[in-house]
């Protein structure tokens, strides 16, 4: 139990945030059922986030570690862009890609959920949910690369640590895999699945919407031979969209979580240059008067640029 | 099968005709398995060298032999009732109608003229990223085989990262 909150303590958040809407799932095991205990008896419906206290919303850091954290990245003058990659690309941006195919028998599926299993017709099942989750992280990736060398590359390693971490805990927990023989298999086969899809989805990306979409075919749709064609189209049009709402950001805002993904049931529309333009002038101005108030603690300054 | 049906499946054909082949060689390749889906339909020559309408001399069973064959026979292979219900619904079933397929080689038209990528253009931000500007160039001059990585620059990329 003790271990597990001490390598897993973001993990766990996730998945409490997860069983928030069913207590009554059966997939508990002991620690699970260790873990219900212990929310009953703070509150009734609500399990508290991870067991770390520093995980939980109600917590507040007290005034005197805030200040010595504040007066140690100062002094020390500490990467905060680089410090920043655990929790926002480890912690948010994985959490936003997870639960777009997070689904569970007896169920009722979320909105971004039926899109990709009923809209989509995709099978509901583990393998299925690693791929949706890998999509939307390529889509991630692929504007971290956008940032500078240094940090986009942190985000990306911090996001795909926390995928594995996280896979490994499912296995476990929730498909009940009992052999860590068979959950490191698996492990390796995700991890030649995830280059794969990389590289597949890099190469439409690059290419053109017909490739991309046969890379969605063959990831996605895992090679399905009775695919309707305009589910390939939503898909692509779906992928497009939000590389198109991620390009329109400026590094700082990306880096700082401010990005999530547009449901599937919503298109975008582009934007008109001057729409565009009156857009970048706001987030310049917004960051500019950040900066100049001098408000802004050590740990809340960030290099990254915010007018590109 | 009617013959909107069938003049839908030849317009998809022609379609996938167009689509560009793919770079490196897949498992399965979509616009073959697509086209030999669509050309069944149609009432065309497969690449297997079958065809659904004409009194061809087809051997191979088809998926609604298999059925009957499934049907008839009590537990074949020793697999029990529930296993086989799901074995008939995981076969492929394609309805096509008129309308459904007219859909379909809309889509099929918008993927190949490029409508999104055109459309939510996303600039030289993401197809030259700041952080590594020659990241796509370098996958697609490998996959073309116009330039090949060297054993060099295959070692800077494990030590640099890029």
């Amino acid at each position: 139990m003790s271990l597990l909150n001490r390598s897993y303590p973001l993990l766990r958040n996730n998945m409490a945030n997860v069983r928030l809407s069913a207590p009554s799932r059966c997939l508990m095991n002991t620690v699970n059922r260790l873990y219900t205990k212990e929310a009953d008896s703070a509150e009734k419906t609500v399990f508290p986030l991870a067991h770390s206290k520093y995980e939980s919303k109600q917590y507040k850091l007290p005034k005197w570690k805030e200040s010595l954290g504040e007066f140690v990245i100062g002094t020390f003058r500490m990467d905060m862009d680089k410090i920043r990659a655990g929790p926002i690309a480890g912690s948010y941006y994985y959490s936003i890609c997870k639960e777009q195919g997070l689904q569970y028998e007896n169920e009722p599926l979320s909105e971004s959920a039926k899109f990709f299993y009923e809209q989509l017709n995709l099978p509901r099942t583990f393998s299925e949910w690693f791929q949706i989750t890998l999509l939307h992280e390529w889509m991630l990736f692929v504007r971290m690369r956008a940032m500078p060398f240094k940090y986009g590359r942190n985000y990306q390693q911090k996001l795909v640590d926390k995928t594995f971490t996280d896979i490994e805990l499912r296995l476990f927990e929730e498909m009940n895999v009992k052999s860590g023989s068979i959950v490191d298999r698996y492990l390796k086969d995700f991890n030649t699945q995830m280059k794969g899809a990389i590289f597949a989805y890099d190469e439409g990306f690059f290419s053109d919407d017909a490739t991309l979409a046969t890379a969605v075919w063959r990831n996605l749709f895992g090679g399905r031979k009775n695919i309707d064609i305009s589910d390939l189209e939503a898909v692509v049009k779906y992928i497009r969209s939000q590389l198109y709402v991620m390009s329109r950001m400026s590094d700082r805002e990306f880096a700082l979580g401010k990005f999530k993904f547009v449901p599937a049931n919503e298109s975008v529309k582009r934007l008109s240059a001057e729409e565009e333009k009156i857009l970048k002038e706001q987030v310049i101005k917004k960051y500019e008067n950040l900066e100049k108030s001098g408000v802004l603690l050590p740990s809340e300054k960030s290099n990254l640029s915010y007018t590109n | 099968m009617s013959s909107p049906v069938r003049e839908g499946a030849k317009q998809m054909v022609r379609l996938l005709e167009r689509m560009p082949d793919e770079r490196i060689k897949h498992l399965v390749s979509f616009k073959q398995t697509q086209m030999d889906r669509f050309k069944r339909v149609a009432g065309l020559p497969t690449s297997s060298g079958e065809s659904d309408t004409g009194t061809a001399s087809v051997k191979k069973p088809t998926v609604n032999e298999i059925k009957d064959i499934l049907n008839r026979t009590n537990g074949p292979l020793g697999m029990k009732k529930d296993m086989l219900e799901k074995l008939q619904a995981a076969i492929p079933r394609d309805q096509f109608t008129d309308e459904s397929l007219r859909g379909q080689v809309q889509s099929m038209e918008n993927l190949l003229s490029n409508k999104y990528k055109n459309y939510y253009d996303v600039g030289d931000k993401l197809y030259h990223p700041a952080g590594n500007p020659g990241y796509y160039q370098r996958i697609m001059n490998e996959l073309s085989g116009q330039k090949r990585e060297s054993f060099f620059t295959a070692m800077r990329t494990v030590f640099f990262g890029k």
